[in-house]
Formats: structure tokens, C-alpha cells, sequence
């Protein structure tokens, strides 16, 4: 029908065209001619797509269903071979990761068939499970109801058992090699190398980031039965072979992250924390040398109540940070060049007021109060007034701009999966009070990432860069397919400003907030931070995050590490007792461990190493007893937590302190609630989290009944009520609201 | 980071070659295509150097000769020859007129580039593109008024060289043989093709769905190559093959029209003759997997992963779309909309205005 219609307009048009340039008679004859060729060329191709479309419809609808079930047969024929999942390895080319090779036996159950009691038997002899079980296998069959053509019998067997089924020879028995992932240091590191499934795809951590590179391809062979009934790979078919996955290399130094695990593990004991998590990196390089999280995971045996710990924190949370966000405040203003370091500012003796629009009054406190102070103490000894002050000096325009240039609110882009880029307001979305606020580290949201991150920059001479963990992807046969370098993000602050900050940092720890970090013979610089916590819309009191972000030594900086308690509830809650300790834990195992530091004690430590006076051991002592015996040194006491038993001070016994240097005494928890006659008070629970409720009861030695999960909404016996040691409470949990913006 | 595995490194350099074949779609689209006409010439000798140079110099792959590499791009001459010829024969065509029919003055001339061209990527050898050249050539000549004894003539003469080359390469030899033998015989010598038949009918009527044909995974490696509409059959079934050919039958329809409308005798020979190659390729790359033909190497146009291919056809169709450009059937605003002409149907109703 169109042809037909071509043609006769064909006759015309093309004259038209060319009437002038050629001969009409001769071009009428010969448009004729071209119009009939053209013609039968259209036919041609138009016969030519009625035959492929004749051969579509005879193979897709006429005879499908043969084609159907020959494809069927070859799939239930195909064994796949699979392919070999890649190895992790640490810096120092330590193997964290790899495969042990296990047995895993397939049957062709129309193969057995007679057979099938038989083998049945005799895998039930060998695995110590019933008969029935192999036979039910064994007999399955298909939708139609013929026999199935594959059916796994025991995946991953021990080798020892593997090899008595071998041993067999059982015909129809297709033995498989089958590779077991086997992370060689089991949770150390867990939670960032993540796990795999059964049939070895990556599903967290590195595993789940490089999938694609240490998976491989599988391959697959097709069986077919021989002659004597055997299955044996068919000659027909090609047998693909399995292209094993690629070897990844991470900047990780397992050295480092089981120390930094150790400590973090310990650091969650002594304060009842939550959980609490470390990162660790070479401000150099943005190499990440370590990153725990605590409680972790342990890859080799994950089970379902792993799933909130496989979560990698580091990034794919955000917190407020509190104090340790000081460094974009002081940045701001040296950047800027608005004031000097000995600035004196009035620290209005711990309260402030601020005035906010429409009349309403806001309070900022200090922790300590202080009344002149310069600028630097005022980092050095953490005051938010001082800080809320310069931040009116700064505006609001220079503190975002600082903020971003260090990089928060957005992706740090490393290479780990999850990552969030965090919340930093634009100025003109600020409320009344986020001037002062923001200057020391709230109304704003940032991943632990990135702080470590903006204490790198100021390490590495102000420059940031980019954070990342995956040094070297090889193949197998040794190729590089993939190698990351160092790479420079921006340069944050001057070389100056850097400076400034880590003489103000370095204060910190000598003089400051810090103090419990310090090691003698080695400079280290560091910022304290201790954040409420913002929970279902409002600050809780006594729900806090503490922080300390550190880096050493000062002249020459190898290593940054930050380390984060979440909700610790032992004594008191500040960054430097919770989490400077294991800072300072992690900072002397490494120094000492490694050839890399060397210590060079200053005059002042020498004096006090040798003049000084040795911490004696207080611990297990009454509180009075124990501030006797520090006095009676020359050493004052300072108290956290309620209780009346010191259970951990803080520095250790042994260290060397000056006259008149403060030691911490952490005691025995809190409050006992037993009254005179034996009886309990059940403490309040609401609100709690499940696992904080249930350790909550746990220190009264109540037996916990819990409904549901998540957060406690109500408990029996109520709060207050007084009950018999030993009794249960009844706790019903729900689960969480999704957390709430952090505003 | 990104993933860098080897699936998305296959998509990732396939993204870039339709990104290349898009400009050349662009570059073939802006030329005004009466300029090429002083150009069909040298371009089809140098395809000529190229090939032979090729024959001396190229990679091998899978037995063949067919690639010339320049640093890091490796391109096949063979597919710039083959267009270079069709632009060429436009030429000649167009220039000699009547004199066509005449054997000495416009007939052999023609016949010594066909030969010469065909004759070379024969020798690579590859047989496949080698016949698809002489098959266009003689679709052009027998549109180009050329008397029937004469196409005749050359057709059979062709036939010995053929078979001169088939008989010395074994592996042309294998798959005829194999062809006539009974394609669907389920026989191993044909594995590919018998793997192909069997995607299209586990197809069925609506396919297994989107990126699930398991030909794909265990049967038909490297199936991203020229058996790529056996997986389309798999995945989308009959509705979808027919869908893809409707497309091509689209093209088809669209070109002939373009032609049709031409002003001059060049464009509308040049229209015919890419919109041929464009529907020859997918109806013998069709006809191939389906077993009505031999197994050859031919892609399918725009489909089959090959940059050289996809590059060289991007352009010849940008060339069928400022032909389009510049007839009557767009009289306003000939070059403003040129792509339009390839989709928009209601478009005849205003031609037969004006």
C-alpha cells in the first residue's frame, strides 16, 4: 500500500527538481526507469522484513515452547563455577581478608533416582542428619513434576567431611569447589571491611564499596549424564571458565586498628558507654590508617542483631560536635586577621545571656568559670562565651564560609559507602542564637569524618586531603587495575593560621581541657568536645556525646585520630576524661610499638619526671580515704560520677605529676538505690534506649523482661516503686522514630 | 569513589563511543552534503591506502586482519572503506548520467573501485562486510539504471572470487556448511547461532523480562556482540522484536522518502544508498541470528557494541538528515529542525501543500 502510493507521486516530484538542468524527454524516460527500480528495490526489502518477521513469529510463538524447554533443560544442566572472591590486604600487605576453599555437593536427582535411599544413607551417616532430609532433597521436582536436574545437598562442608563424601565415588554426586570468605583477625576491623553472603556478594563495609572488583565472574559448565549414568561436563558446550575477583590494598595498618579497637573496647567498659567509634588517618596523605567502631562486628559469624553495629558510623552519622568544631571559630577570626590569640575577652564568670529577638533570653555556660581571659586560654580551657563573643566580631558570613572551606555540609568523597554530607546552614536560614552557637559547635551537623578531617588540614600546614582508604586494586595476575594517590582537596587556612592553632591545640594538652592526653617526650596537640545530645526534639541532660581529636607529634604530624563516646554515663561525661584517656591509651601503644616516633622529653617534663610526684594507686579506696592519701602528696582530687568507691583515676598510677596538679577519681557508678532494709527503687526507664534500659537494670541486678525494641515507653514496677533485689521488671519498648532533624 | 568493575568498564567505553557516534551523527548532519561530491574520490582511495595498509600492518583478531590502531583508538578500515565506496558510486552516478549504460565509459570504471575495495577487505579476510560491499554495490548500480545484462555480468564474475576466498578460508567454509547442514539441528557446530534460536523462543511472545536472559550468563559469551537481538528476543520476546524492527523498518520508510524528495540526483542517491546499508545491516544481522542466512560478523546497527561501526553509521545518517534538510519537505525552515524528519509522521500532510 505504500509502495503503491510512492510510485505515483514519485513520477512527479523528482521533475520538478531537475526539469531545468536535463533533457525532459530523456529524463522522463529515465525517471521512469528509476521510479520502477526503486520500486522493486522497496519490494525486495519489504519481502526481506516480512521473512525476518515470518522466522520471529515461527520460532517466538509457533514453536516457543520446544525452544522453551530446551533453554530450560540447559539451565537446570548448568553448574555454575564459581568464581574466587579477591583478597584485602593491610598496608603492610598482611592478608585481612581471603577464602578457604570448602566442598559443596550437587545432585542431579534424575541422575539418582534408584539410587536415592542409598545416597540419602550415606550422607546421613556422614553429616548426622536424618535421612529424610537428603530424601526430600532428592525428590523434588518441578512445577510440572518431573524430576528437578539440580538440587544442592550440603553446601560448604568441613573438609574432613567433604572427604568421606568424595571418598564414595557416589554416581549423580557432583562435588564443588566452594569459597568460604575467611576475615583472618575476625572483628578487628569488622565493621569497615563489612561481610559477604552465602554466594559471596559483598553486603557492607569494603566488601560492599569494591564488590564489583572482588567478586569475579563465575563461570559454569553444563553436566550431562553419560552412558553409565554418571553426570560429567558435556562436550557440546563450552565450559566457561570463572575469572577470579581482584585483590584490593587498603591503606589500613592492622597494627594500628587493633590498638585503636583495644582501647576503644576498654574506653566503653570504664564509661558505660553506648558505643563509641575512632578514626585515624596521616594528615599528609588523607590515608586512613585505622577506623573502629565499638561494639563492632565479627564477619566470620554475623547474625541479625549485627545490624545496627555493621553500620559504619564514621561516616553515615552526623552529630553535633560541640567543642572540637572550635577550630573553624579560631580559624575564622586568624584567617581574617580580626584579632590575635592574646586578645583578652571577659568570660563573664561562666553565664552569659544572650538576647534573643521578640524578647526572649538565652543562657551560654561555661563549664569552669572564668572572668579575663585571652583568646587562647579560651580554647585552651574550652569557653563557649569567650567563643560566642568572637563569633560577633567574626559574623556570620566569614564563620559559614570557614565552615565550608573546612569542609562541612558537604561529601568528604571517600571511599566508603554510606557517607552523608552532614548539615551546615546557610546564614540566611540561621536562627536568633546560631551565631553564637555554631561558634562552638551546635546547630550544626557533621560526620566524625569529618573532623578528623579538619584537624588533618590544620596538621598538614592548613591544606586538606581527600580522605581515602583503598590504595591498590590487582588482578590476579599481579596487573594494576586501579591505584589511588594522595590528593589535595583545597587549602584551607595559611600556614600562619595552622600555627596558631596548634600552639593553641598543643595548650590544650599541656595546660588545658586536654591534660590527661599528655605523653612526655612527645608533643601532642588536641581539642576536647562534649555535646548534649539532641534526642526527639529537645537537649537531654545526661545524654551526651564526648570527643577528642588529636594529632603528633607537633613538629612533624604522622597521625590524626579522633575518638568519639557516645552516652558515656560512668562518671562524669566531658571529652577529656572519657575520651582523651583512650586517645592517650591509643596515642602511647602506638608511639612505643612503632620504630616510627621518637620521644624527647622538654625541660619541663624532665623536671617534673625527676623532681615530680608519683601518682599513687587510689583505686578500690573509699573517696575520703583516697583524697587523704593525694593530699598528703601534694595533689588535689577532682570527683565525677556518684558513688562512693573510686573505681578508675585518670592519670594512672605511676605517672609523674607537679605539686598541685589534679588527679580524677572515677567512682564506682551510680547511686546505689538499695535501701536500708534490702528493698530496690526501679529507676525511671522511659525514654531510654533498649540496650541502655536493659544495662540500667543489669547494675541493680534485676531480671529484664522486654517487650518489642527500641525505645522504652513504659515499665513495670513504675519508676520510684521499691521491690525485692532480684525482682523482674517488665520493660515495652517501640521502635525509634525515625531520629529527627537535628534542628 | 566509583565501582569500576568490568560490566560498567564495557558501559562506560560503549557511553563513550555513542557520545562519538552522537558528534559524528552532528558533524554528517551541519556538512551540506553537495560538498562531498568533490571529495568521494580522494576519500575512497585513501580508504584504498588504509586498507592496505592495514592488510601489511594490522592487529590481528580472531584470525583477521581488520583493525589499524592509532595510539590508543584502534578503528576498522574496512567500515570507512565501505562508505567511501557508496559515496564515491553516488558520484560517478550522478555525474555520468545516461553514460552509465554504456559499458566502457560508465559501467567499468565503477566496477574497478567495487573490485578494488571488495576485493581487499575479502583478503583481510572478512568475508562478511567484503559481500555486504559488493551487495550495496550492486543495489546501487541497479537503481542507477545500469542495464541488467551488465549487473548480471558482474554478479556472475563475482561469484568465482567468492568462492576462491571461501574455499581458502576454512572458517567460511565451516559455516556455510554448517548452514546448510540445518541450522537448528541442535548440532555443536553451530553453537552460537543454536544458542541465539533458542534465547528468541524462551522469549516467547513477551520475553523473560528486563535483564533477565540467562543466555546471556552461561550460553552465548560475548553476546554484546553481534547476538545482541537474540537477547533482545529473550529479554522483550516477539512484542519487543517486532517493536525493533518496526524501528528499523521506520528508518527505512523515513529514508526513501528523504530520497524521494531530493533536490538533485547526488542526495538522492546518497539517501538510497545509506538508507540501505543501515536496513541491509539490520535485516541480515537479524537474518544471521535467526538462521535464515550464514553465520557472519555483521552489527547491528546502533545496537551491537562496535565503536567503528556505530561511528561511521552515526555519520552516514547525519548526512540522511541534512539531504532531508534541504528538500521540499521542509520549505520553511530547512535547517532549524532537520531531526524532526526522522520522527515526525503528520509531516506528509503539509509536503502535499506545497
Amino acid at each position: 500500500m505504500l509502495f503503491k502510493k510512492n510510485k505515483q507521486e514519485n513520477s512527479k516530484a523528482p521533475q520538478k527538481g531537475n526539469a531545468s538542468q536535463v533533457d525532459a524527454k530523456a529524463e522522463a524516460g529515465g525517471e521512469k526507469q528509476f521510479a520502477s527500480r526503486f520500486l522493486a528495490l522497496k519490494v525486495g526489502f519489504a519481502l526481506f522484513f516480512v521473512l525476518i518477521a515470518g522466522r520471529l513469529a515461527q520460532i517466538q510463538i509457533m514453536e516457543a515452547s520446544k525452544y522453551q524447554a530446551t533453554a530450560k533443560k540447559q539451565y537446570e544442566q548448568a553448574v555454575v563455577l564459581p568464581a574466587v572472591r579477591g583478597n584485602i590486604y593491610d598496608r603492610n600487605s598482611n592478608v585481612v581478608a581471603s577464602n578457604t576453599m570448602n566442598v559443596s555437593f550437587a545432585a542431579d536427582p534424575k541422575i539418582i533416582d534408584k539410587d536415592a535411599e542409598r545416597i540419602a544413607e550415606k550422607f546421613s551417616e556422614v553429616f548426622n542428619k536424618p535421612k529424610s532430609y537428603y530424601l526430600s532433597k532428592l525428590r523434588t521436582t518441578n512445577s510440572s513434576g518431573t524430576p528437578k536436574r539440580f538440587v544442592w545437598l550440603e553446601r560448604r562442608a568441613k573438609p574432613e567431611l567433604g572427604k568421606r563424601i568424595e571418598a564414595m565415588r557416589l554416581e549423580g554426586i557432583v562435588p564443588i569447589n566452594e569459597a568460604k570468605r575467611l576475615y583472618h583477625y575476625d572483628e578487628v576491623a569488622g565493621t569497615l571491611l563489612g561481610f559477604t553472603d552465602i554466594d559471596s556478594k559483598g553486603i557492607s563495609g569494603i566488601e560492599l564499596q569494591l564488590d564489583e572488583y572482588l567478586r569475579g565472574k563465575n563461570g559454569s559448565v553444563i553436566m550431562q549424564r553419560d552412558g553409565l549414568g554418571g553426570a560429567r561436563p558435556s562436550v557440546d558446550y563450552p565450559r566457561i571458565e570463572p575469572f577470579d575477583g581482584n585483590d584490593v590494598t587498603l591503606t589500613l595498618d592492622l597494627a594500628y586498628q587493633s590498638i585503636v579497637e583495644e582501647e576503644l573496647k576498654k574506653g566503653v567498659e570504664h564509661n558505660k558507654a553506648d558505643a563509641a567509634l575512632a578514626v585515624m588517618l596521616n594528615p599528609k596523605t588523607g590515608e586512613i590508617l585505622a577506623l573502629a567502631t565499638s561494639p563492632g562486628i565479627n564477619p566470620n559469624g554475623v547474625n541479625a542483631s549485627d545490624i545496627n553495629a555493621s553500620r559504619n558510623r564514621v561516616v553515615t552519622d552526623m552529630f553535633e560536635p560541640g567543642s572540637v568544631f572550635k577550630v573553624v571559630t579560631a580559624s575564622a577570626a586568624y584567617e581574617n586577621k580580626l584579632f590575635t590569640p592574646d586578645k583578652r575577652f571577659n568570660a563573664e564568670h561562666g553565664v552569659m545571656n544572650v538576647a534573643l529577638p521578640r524578647g526572649k533570653m538565652r543562657q551560654i555556660k561555661d563549664t569552669h568559670a572564668y572572668d579575663w581571659i585571652s583568646f587562647q586560654e579560651a580554647i585552651e580551657l574550652s569557653s563557649n562565651i569567650v567563643m560566642a563573643k568572637a563569633s560577633e566580631l567574626i559574623g556570620a558570613e566569614r564563620l559559614y564560609r570557614e565552615a565550608r572551606d573546612f569542609g562541612f555540609g558537604v561529601m568528604t568523597g571517600v571511599d566508603l559507602p554510606g557517607e552523608v554530607k552532614g548539615r551546615l546552614k546557610k546564614p540566611n536560614e540561621w536562627s536568633g542564637t546560631t551565631l553564637q552557637t555554631l561558634a562552638y559547635g551546635y546547630e550544626v551537623g557533621v560526620t566524625p569524618l569529618q573532623i578528623a578531617l579538619a584537624y588533618a588540614a590544620v596538621a598538614n600546614k592548613g591544606v586538606m586531603m581527600k580522605p581515602y582508604i583503598v590504595s591498590k586494586v590487582r588482578t590476579k595476575d599481579d596487573e594494576e587495575i586501579l591505584a589511588q594517590k594522595p590528593q589535595t582537596v583545597r587549602k584551607v587556612i595559611s600556614p600562619e593560621t595552622a600555627n596558631l592553632l596548634t600552639q593553641a591545640f598543643e595548650g590544650v594538652v599541656e595546660r588545658g581541657t586536654g591534660k590527661d592526653v599528655r605523653i612526655a617526650g612527645m608533643r601532642i596537640a588536641g581539642k576536647t568536645g562534649t555535646s548534649k545530645k539532641y534526642v526527639d526534639g529537645k537537649y537531654t541532660e545526661g545524654s551526651y556525646t564526648a570527643s577528642f581529636v588529636g594529632f603528633f607529634p607537633v613538629e612533624d604530624p604522622q597521625v590524626v585520630c579522633l575518638v568519639m563516646m557516645d552516652n558515656p554515663r560512668a562518671a562524669g561525661y566531658y571529652g577529656g576524661i572519657t575520651s582523651g584517656p583512650v586517645f592517650h591509651a591509643i596515642a602511647e601503644r602506638i608511639i612505643n610499638s612503632t620504630g616510627r616516633f621518637t620521644k624527647t622529653p622538654t625541660a619541663k617534663e624532665k623536671e617534673r619526671n625527676n623532681n615530680g610526684i608519683t601518682v599513687p594507686d587510689v583505686r578500690t579506696l573509699q573517696i575520703n580515704i583516697a583524697s587523704k592519701i593525694l593530699e598528703g602528696q601534694g595533689l588535689k582530687s577532682e570527683l565525677f560520677g556518684k558513688g562512693d568507691v573510686v573505681v578508675r583515676q585518670i592519670p594512672e598510677p605511676g605517672k609523674r605529676l607537679e605539686k598541685g596538679d589534679v588527679v580524677k577519681l572515677v567512682l564506682n557508678g551510680e547511686e546505689t538505690n538499695t535501701t536500708a532494709n534490702g528493698a530496690v527503687v526501679v529507676p525511671e526507664l522511659k525514654g531510654m534506649s533498649l540496650r541502655r534500659a536493659i544495662n540500667r537494670l543489669v547494675v541493680d541486678d534485676f531480671d529484664v523482661k522486654v517487650r518489642g525494641s527500641g525505645v522504652v515507653v513504659s515499665q513495670y514496677p513504675a519508676a520510684g516503686q521499691k521491690v525485692n533485689a532480684g525482682a523482674t521488671v517488665q520493660i515495652i519498648c517501640e521502635p525509634r522514630a525515625v531520629t529527627a532533624a537535628l534542628y | 569513589m566509583q565501582k569500576w568493575g568490568e560490566s560498567n568498564r564495557l558501559l562506560n567505553l560503549h557511553a563513550l563511543k555513542v557520545l562519538l557516534g552522537l558528534v559524528a551523527l552532528f558533524v554528517g548532519m551541519t556538512i551540506d552534503y553537495k560538498m562531498y561530491k568533490k571529495f568521494t574520490k580522494p576519500a575512497v582511495i585513501l580508504a584504498i591506502a588504509f586498507l592496505a595498509v592495514t592488510f601489511v600492518l594490522g592487529g590481528e583478531v580472531k584470525g583477521a586482519t581488520r583493525w589499524l590502531r592509532f595510539g590508543g583508538l584502534s578503528l576498522q578500515p574496512s567500515e570507512f572503506a565501505k562508505f567511501a565506496l557508496l559515496f564515491h558510486l553516488c558520484t560517478l552516478i550522478s555525474t555520468k548520467g545516461d553514460a552509465i549504460k554504456d559499458f566502457k565509459k560508465g559501467f567499468l570504471p565503477m566496477m574497478i573501485w567495487i573490485g578494488s575495495v571488495a576485493g581487499l577487505v575479502l583478503l583481510q579476510p572478512n568475508f562478511s562486510t567484503g559481500s555486504m560491499i559488493i551487495l550495496i554495490s550492486l543495489v546501487m548500480l541497479f537503481i542507477s539504471r545500469a542495464r541488467f545484462t551488465h549487473l548480471l555480468g558482474t554478479f556472475a564474475a563475482s561469484i568465482p572470487l567468492l568462492v576462491v576466498v571461501a574455499l581458502t578460508r576454512p572458517h567460511v567454509m565451516q559455516r556455510i556448511h554448517s548452514f546448510i547442514d540445518g541450522s537448528s539441528s541442535g548440532g555443536t557446530k553451530n553453537y552460537q547461532l543454536w544458542q541465539g534460536i533458542i534465547g528468541f523462543g524462551n522469549g516467547g511472545l513477551f520475553g523473560v523480562g528486563p535483564g533477565a536472559s540467562k543466555q546471556r550468563d552461561f550460553f552465548l559469551p560475548e553476546s554484546y556482540g553481534d547476538f545482541v537481538f537474540s537477547i533482545v528476543g529473550e529479554e522483550y520476546g516477539f512484542i519487543g522484536t517486532m517493536f525493533f524492527l518496526a524501528l528499523f523498518l521506520l528508518i527505512m520508510l523515513r529514508g526513501f522518502k528523504i530520497a524521494k524528495s531530493a533536490r538533485d540526483e547526488f542526495g538522492r542517491l546518497l539517501a538510497i544508498g545509506i538508507t540501505s546499508v543501515v536496513t541491509l545491516y539490520a535485516l541480515v544481522n537479524a537474518g544471521v541470528t535467526l538462521g535464515v542466512l550464514p553465520t557472519t560478523g555483521l552489527p547491528m546497527p546502533f545496537v551491537s557494541y562496535g565503536g567503528s561501526s556505530l561511528l561511521f553509521t552515526s555519520f552516514a545518517v547525519g548526512v540522511l538528515l541534512n539531504i532531508s534538510a534541504q528538500t521540499d519537505m521542509h520549505p520553511r525552515a530547512p535547517k532549524v529542525e532537520p531531526v524532526s524528519s526522522l520522527s515526525a509522521f503528520t509531516e506528509d500532510k503539509t509536503v502535499k501543500v506545497y
